[in-house]
């Protein structure tokens, strides 16, 4: 059940409903049912054995490692919880992912024999974002910063909670407990806002990411005709499909989660506004960011090996850059990690980690340079164009990471950018090139439009809530202002019979 | 909430629900079939005589406009093309809702084949569900005629279909019809000057029965028992085709059934003669469906059936069927010149005989 299929509509509906017609502390019952409910049909039923497998072991061990004050015996229990759950996840998703390796490897080097089998297994739906959420309240427990809830079926809720296990946000049990259990009663505000959310997620999804869609299929999928800019340009379309597609269903899910009342965390803040990698990942995909921060990268510098080696760094390359090296090196773990949690393959774990690992080390090693450049072209460093500059660098380096995460494999991708840059035809962008790319002019348009309406809204949302101004007009603007935005989904999104959307991206994590 | 902001969230939902309908029958597809029920739904209450039900042998084939001029008779059709028999109940009802016709016609043609060849293609079961205004009975029949149960909503609710039709709401036709009301200046006929000849044969005479697909059997049965039930008056015509012995054999089964339950039965292919019906010059297909030529001599016989058999009052001169008489007078302009057209297609067609031989 997509979330922007018509069933999940009519389900999210129902639920809504009864949600707001039953006695208040039966709510969270009725959330838990409907969760369950819809992990069922997600797939094949047995597939939910394994998030309750999951959802078990993590409450069991969070109740253990409470209840023990030996820190042997709880560091043991969340070994032991963390390495079950790391092995279910691992095996479900990366079982492939050394054969993909050998077997890419096997292809390209003469030497080595044969090729290594390749296992199916069925994976469950959104394992990778509870698999995280449930990790992170399991360490919250450990550390003391959370407690542990003692009601299985109240955990199980916070487990399967329906809007979030389809493409995120990673949920933190202590910014929701209240909310998740506590009866909510029907507020106008908060469900006409959770409704404009939605929309809004619609209009992104089914208006943007499937008309930039178009192009980027069309490019990526027969690169060696579309060389040069065309491939630049698909790849731009395809940083735009991502953020709609991937933002669209987080605004949908977020709004799902208002109109019951419960805010769960922003997942992203205008990202390519940013001016540098690191402000981009603090504003895209925000919960994976502070999930791998506060559960891998914080700890792991807290461990004893990395304070040796540190220390032995320290002491062979001086203190400064010895420090620089180790932090360098907890930063590759970490890159590594969200490279990896996107999936088993190489081209995910540099597209989406390792190559930012790189953006990040070259920018800090190079600042000496940076600055002496500065210097030279007498930049103004809090001057307007070098902010925009700075974004528009920013964009086209988080852009090169995308080429990797579109692409068929690794080595496409390394291949596009040998053909993107060894062909030169700029000519594509105004000899009508673009308009043979799957959009027709009036496509084209709407597409232009639509992202321009995108800009401007997140320009707007810079400087506070877009639905806050919106509440402040006068009924007759902001109903013109609904109708107009609901109508423009209806109309310009693609959808309906014959017509397949594509899932959503992050939903096969 | 309050009851005030209660009050707020129906009248937007309302609003959206009257917009959301405007806008779907502006979008849906824009031609004959949708310009035909547009037409139907204009015509003020009470003032059709005869509705003819069928597939694509009616509106091709039955001027309302000539009927009219020459007998002060209104008919009209609610006909599409490859219509399913499963349908013709829901029509009825559809058309009882602001109609009270004396009579009631059905064209047999689709009840001689399977259904299978009639679902194959969803665009006719499309051609009826998405041309209904929506109603409780819109519903029934989607249910009726579409199995799959996971696909019905795109039919509930046909802006999932047509929302991509929206580059055509520039179009007069389009934007027009957000009621779906607008008056048909033909009343449902449509007019082809195409010649196509065919080769027609006539098997008046044949007896002898061939049963029909089962299903379009009972279709056909709860229609008559429908009909019975509710005391319609109903006539069950066959337009004239090309015709084999086959069909033949199965129209004189469906004759069979619908005398038994008492009602007309009229098979203008036994009629060749007296239609004056010419397969080299009446047919735009090569006789499967009529040109203006067969349309004028079909409607000459029906109009004389009709105001021989039943006695429908002659409403000419009231100025209640002002618009019939505009239309009468647009099909004599259109007639004018149609014929010239298809007397050159005729001669084209004769000379590119000639050359052949």
């Amino acid at each position: 059940m997509n979330i922007t299929s018509f069933a999940f509509l009519c389900f999210y509906a129902v639920v809504l409903f009864l949600y707001y017609l039953i006695p208040k502390k039966a709510q969270w019952m009725l959330l838990l049912a409907a969760s369950i409910l819809y992990f069922l049909t997600a797939g094949e039923l047995w597939l939910i054995a394994y998030p309750a497998v999951s959802v078990t072991a993590v409450f069991i061990g969070a109740l253990c490692i409470e209840k023990t004050k030996e820190p042997v015996k709880r560091k043991r229990v969340l070994s032991f919880v963390v390495l079950f759950c790391l092995v279910l996840l691992i095996v479900l998703k990366y079982s492939n992912f050394g054969a993909y390796t050998y077997n890419g490897l096997a292809a390209r080097i003469p030497f080595l024999p044969g090729s290594l089998p390749e296992l199916h297994f069925l994976v469950p739906l959104g394992i990778s974002f509870y698999t995280l959420a449930l990790l992170g309240y399991l360490f919250d427990v450990y550390y003391e910063i959370g407690r542990a809830q003692h009601n299985f079926l109240k955990f199980a809720l916070f487990g399967f909670y329906f809007p979030v296990v389809i493409s995120g946000p990673i949920l933190r049990y202590r910014d929701v407990e209240g909310q998740l259990y506590e009866g909510h009663k029907l507020d106008y505000k908060q469900v006409t806002y959770g409704l404009q959310r939605i929309l809004w997620g619609f209009f992104k999804k089914l208006v943007i990411a499937e008309r930039m869609a178009v192009i980027v299929n069309t490019v990526y999928g027969d690169y060696a005709s579309y060389p040069g800019a065309y491939i630049f340009i698909a790849t731009v379309c395809f940083a735009f499909q991502l953020y709609a597609d991937f933002s669209g269903g987080i605004d949908i899910v977020i709004g799902i989660s208002e109109t019951f009342g419960i805010r769960i965390a922003e997942n992203f803040s205008t990202p390519f506004f940013s001016r540098s990698i690191q402000e981009f990942w603090r504003r895209w995909h925000i919960t994976l960011g502070v999930w791998m921060k506060d559960y891998l990268f914080f700890p792991l510098q807290r461990t004893r090996r990395f304070s040796d080696m540190q220390a032995a760094l320290k002491k062979r390359f001086g203190k400064k850059a010895g420090k620089k090296m180790a932090a360098y090196g907890a930063m590759f773990v970490l890159w590594f990690a969200v490279g990896m949690w996107h999936g088993g393959s190489w081209k995910l774990i540099v597209g989406s980690g390792i190559l930012h690992w790189s953006y990040i080390v070259l920018g800090e090693i190079g600042q000496p340079l940076w600055n002496k450049l500065y210097a030279v072209f007498k930049v103004k460093k809090d001057g307007r164009v070098f902010g925009i500059f700075q974004q528009v660098r920013t964009f086209l380096l988080v852009c090169g990471g995308f080429l990797f995460f579109r692409s068929a494999c690794f080595f496409t991708a390394c291949d596009m950018y040998r053909k993107m840059f060894t062909t030169w035809n700029p000519q594509v962008f105004w000899n009508g090139a673009l308009l043979q790319l799957g959009l027709d002019p009036v496509e084209f348009v709407i597409a232009v439009v639509s992202l321009l309406l995108l800009l401007a809204v997140s320009v707007l949302q810079q400087k506070g809530s877009v639905r806050d101004r919106l509440a402040g007009k006068n009924i007759a603007v902001r109903w013109i202002v609904l109708y107009a935005l609901l109508f423009y989904v209806i109309l310009l999104g693609y959808y309906g019979p014959g017509y397949s959307a594509a899932e959503f991206i992050y939903q096969g994590f | 909430m309050n009851k005030r902001q209660a009050l707020k969230a129906v009248a937007f939902v309302l609003i959206f629900l009257f917009l959301l309908r405007s806008v779907t029958y502006m979008l849906r597809t824009n031609g004959t079939i949708k310009e035909i029920f547009v037409g139907f739904y204009a015509e003020p209450k009470d003032t059709i005589d005869v509705i003819m039900i069928g597939s694509s042998p009616v509106y091709p084939y039955y001027i309302a406009p000539k009927i009219w001029g020459e007998h002060g008779i209104t008919c009209y059709p609610l006909s599409t093309n490859q219509q399913r028999p499963r349908a013709a109940v829901y029509l009825v009802e559809e058309a009882l809702k602001t109609q009270s016709p004396g009579l009631f016609i059905f064209e047999l043609r689709q009840y001689a084949y399977e259904e299978s060849m009639m679902t194959e293609n969803m665009a006719y079961t499309r051609g009826v569900t998405d041309n209904l205004k929506y109603s409780l009975n819109r519903i029934n029949l989607i249910n009726d005629m579409v199995p799959e149960v996971s696909e019905r909503y795109t039919y509930y609710f046909d802006i999932f279909k047509y929302h991509s039709n929206w580059k055509t709401i520039i179009l007069p036709d389009q934007y027009t019809s957000f009621l779906y009301e607008r008056k048909h200046p033909l009343k449902g006929f449509e007019l082809n000057t195409d010649v196509v000849a065919g080769e027609g044969k006539d098997y008046s005479r044949l007896a002898g029965t061939m049963q029909i697909p089962a299903e379009q059997e009972e279709m056909l049965c709860r229609l008559l028992e429908y009909l019975k039930e509710n005391d319609l008056n109903a006539l069950f015509l066959v337009s004239p085709m090309k015709m084999d012995e086959e069909m033949q054999k199965k129209y004189n089964y469906m004759e069979e059934i619908i005398v038994q339950y008492g009602y007309r039965y009229l098979n203008l292919n036994d009629y060749y003669e007296e239609l004056g019906l010419d397969f080299a010059t009446d047919f735009y297909d090569g006789g499967g469906h009529t040109n203006i030529l067969g349309a004028q001599k079909c409607t000459e016989f029906l109009g004389h059936y009709l105001a021989e058999y039943y006695n429908f009052e002659d409403k000419r001169g009231d100025e209640k069927y002002d618009s019939w008489q505009t239309a009468y007078e647009y099909w004599q302009e259109c007639c004018k010149e149609g014929m010239e057209i298809v007397e050159g297609n005729i001669e084209g067609a004769q000379k590119d005989e000639e050359g052949k031989e």
